[in-house]
């Protein structure tokens, strides 16, 4: 009788264990997937990640985009700013930060034991040391529409998320090239690009931001801007290049009503006609790569280019994008 | 040719002012300077004369400040960082810029706030080691100067990066690109109340410079008179600094660049000084604006600028503070 039992007992376990390896064989589907990262580094993955860490908001919002939400066992520091977490995955806020990219906190990511992270090309350097470790850790660099889709491409692969990432970058392309059809033969006016930290910072000719706008069927007034990072320009030159139109970038320190009400800035046209438009803030940076960024080149048009491209198109682009890749319905 | 360097100065000075007026990204065209309401008109006397303006007297202010400490604390290297003003101003600056956004007038009084409160803290620190002796000031000023430092680090460190410390990045490294007429003005008196008194004091502040014992003797009520030389100075450069920014290097190179032409410590030789720092203001400013669209920031221009020429003057001179 007691034999009997243990005997019993042992097949089940035995039986279990043969499942549970079938299910694991399934998912791996043999291969282990090899990826070149953007710091030339080759990753190799042999299982699918059920746990991920990500160390940089345009990938944490990318993740999401790709419905894998669930996985993320941890996120970049200072999450509650970016208001697309609270909208999306509201869980996301209570998990634990790794730190910012200025400040990786390595052992609190270790900690986490995740499958896969997810890291900043700022920080190859920690993207080794976790590779030593036999963690896996993808560093991304999208800072432009190409490595943008690379990045996508990459997180995908390592994922398993071909389709949905296929999906995605198929929506934003199309969306452009509606948009760029629609705008074809419509003057391109001169746009102003007020950055984040004063109105008197801009983005040249070789910044992401410089698509936005030409996406949106304007010319960059900051053309001639060449650094690669946020500028710092003088009231004269913005004086000289007198732009058409402002346009705020989303997590701007100030409002347009400052523009308006700065004396120093009266002469501009763009001041005069009440030109000077603020880009929504309550989902994302639209001004930099993230997957939806797209929208904010369709919301800098239906500003600028209203008669061809309303407001309305606008607002529907952007419900059936943020229901169909991110679950929530925006009230715009 | 003693007699003749400062009339060169002034000469080069004006010269670089002139200069300087006609130096922009806005092309002012000169026939419409005679309309009032003309864009020409409103950019020249808002934007372009009064960044002039506040460059020139940045110059002479901070240059004229180095002067001071450099006499007061008899020390080569004393700068206005030495007593933890600039430290302060810019601890003070970065908490505005955190609390309550990039907006410029409340940044400028931080940063003033800043500059006074570190160094009424240094003054403080130094009485209680006993402030007869100068040593007691230069120790407490690097106390201040470190906790300052610190204390703009943990902001730093809190900063959001893309908004807030891009902002505390830019207002450290000095600017004039943000300068309008309606800030000039009041920084600008605030920083002559300082100048002028400072200049009628010149033969003061050299008496500073003896034994504490050998400068009561002569009639100085030492204690006193530091005090307020201290405190005029703080005003001149925390006035400043709260628009620009931190300008490096002026301070320390213009009073030696002085004094290794004039050979001596009289109040021409401040005069100098001042002239001395004005035009490196002015010529690093005019390079600032009009190199590319985007600015440089200033600091990077009067270092590099002044760097080289006090080598040049040391190498033709030889040094003459002692």
């Amino acid at each position: 009788m007691r034999i009997q039992k243990i005997i019993s007992i042992l097949l089940t376990l035995v039986l279990l264990f043969s499942l549970t390896a079938c299910a694991a064989g399934g998912t791996n589907a043999g291969e282990p997937i090899v990826i070149t990262d953007h710091a030339g580094r080759t990753v190799e993955i042999t299982e699918t990640p059920e746990t991920i860490v990500s160390g940089y908001y345009i990938t944490t919002s990318l993740v999401i985009a790709l419905g894998l939400e669930d996985k993320l066992v941890g996120i970049e520091a200072k999450a509650a700013s970016r208001p697309i977490y609270s909208l999306a995955a509201p869980e996301l806020l209570e998990l634990p930060n790794v730190g910012t990219a200025k400040e990786f906190n390595l052992e609190a990511c270790i900690e986490l034991e995740p499958d896969l992270v997810i890291l900043p090309l700022k920080l190859k350097g920690v993207a080794e040391q976790l590779g030593e470790l036999d963690i896996p850790a993808i560093c991304v660099n999208p800072e432009n529409d190409t490595l943008l889709s690379e990045t996508v491409d990459m997180i995908s692969a390592a994922t398993g998320t071909e389709e949905t990432a296929e999906k995605l970058l198929a929506y934003s392309d199309d969306a452009l090239s509606a948009l760029s059809d629609t705008l074809k033969d419509a003057d391109k006016p001169s746009v102003y690009l007020a950055g984040n930290s004063s109105y008197l910072s801009t983005a040249g000719a070789e910044m992401y931001q410089n698509t936005l706008l030409e996406n949106a069927g304007c010319t960059n007034a900051a053309a001639s801007v060449t650094d690669t990072y946020w500028a710092e320009i003088s009231y004269e030159q913005l004086l000289e290049w007198n732009p058409e139109y402002i346009v705020i970038v989303p997590a701007a320190s100030y409002t347009a009503e400052d523009i308006l009400n700065d004396e120093a800035l009266s002469g501009l046209s763009a001041v005069q006609n009440g030109q000077v438009y603020a880009m929504p803030a309550d989902y994302e940076s639209w001004d930099s790569p993230v997957p939806s960024a797209f929208m904010g080149s369709l919301w800098i048009a239906s500003q600028i280019h209203g008669d061809l491209y309303s407001e309305a198109d606008y607002a529907e682009t952007l419900k059936d994008f943020y229901e169909t890749f991110y679950d929530f319905a925006p009230n715009a | 040719m003693k007699k003749h360097n400062l009339l060169i100065f002034a000469l080069l000075t004006g010269t670089a002012f002139i200069l300087s007026l006609f130096i922009g990204q806005y092309s002012i065209h000169l026939a419409d300077m005679g309309d009032p309401s003309s864009m020409s008109f409103r950019v020249f006397f808002t934007l372009r004369l009064p960044r002039t303006v506040m460059a020139a007297l940045a110059g002479a202010g901070l240059a004229l400040a180095g002067y001071v400490f450099q006499t007061l604390f008899s020390n080569p290297i004393a700068a206005p960082d030495i007593i933890g003003v600039s430290s302060g101003a810019s601890a003070g600056a970065a908490c505005m810029i955190l609390l309550m956004g990039s907006h410029t007038l409340l940044t400028a009084g931080g940063a003033m706030l800043g500059g006074f409160l570190a160094v009424m803290l240094t003054i403080a620190l130094a009485k209680q080691a006993g402030s007869d002796r100068t040593a007691s000031f230069l120790l407490a000023g690097v106390a201040v100067n470190a906790i300052a430092q610190a204390l703009l680090m943990l902001m730093k460190r809190s900063a959001d990066p893309e908004r807030q410390l891009a902002s505390i990045e830019y207002w450290i490294m000095g600017s004039f690109a943000s300068v309008t007429l309606s800030e000039v003005v009041p920084a600008a008196i605030l920083a002559l109340c300082g100048i002028v008194p400072l200049f009628l004091l010149s033969k003061t502040v050299s008496l500073l410079s003896l034994q504490t014992d050998e400068a009561q003797m002569l009639g100085v009520p030492v204690a006193a008179m530091r005090m307020i030389v201290l405190i005029l100075t703080t005003l001149v450069v925390t006035s400043i600094t709260s628009i620009t920014g931190l300008i490096s290097f002026i301070g320390l190179i213009a009073p030696h660049a002085a004094r290794l032409i004039r050979k001596n410590n009289d109040r021409r030789t401040m005069l100098l000084s001042m002239l001395i720092g004005a035009v490196l203001v002015l010529v690093s400013d005019s390079i600032a604006r009009s190199w590319g669209s985007s600015e440089i920031p200033i600091s990077i221009l009067t270092s590099l600028i002044g760097a080289p020429y006090l080598v040049f003057l040391l190498r033709k001179g030889g040094h003459t503070l002692d």
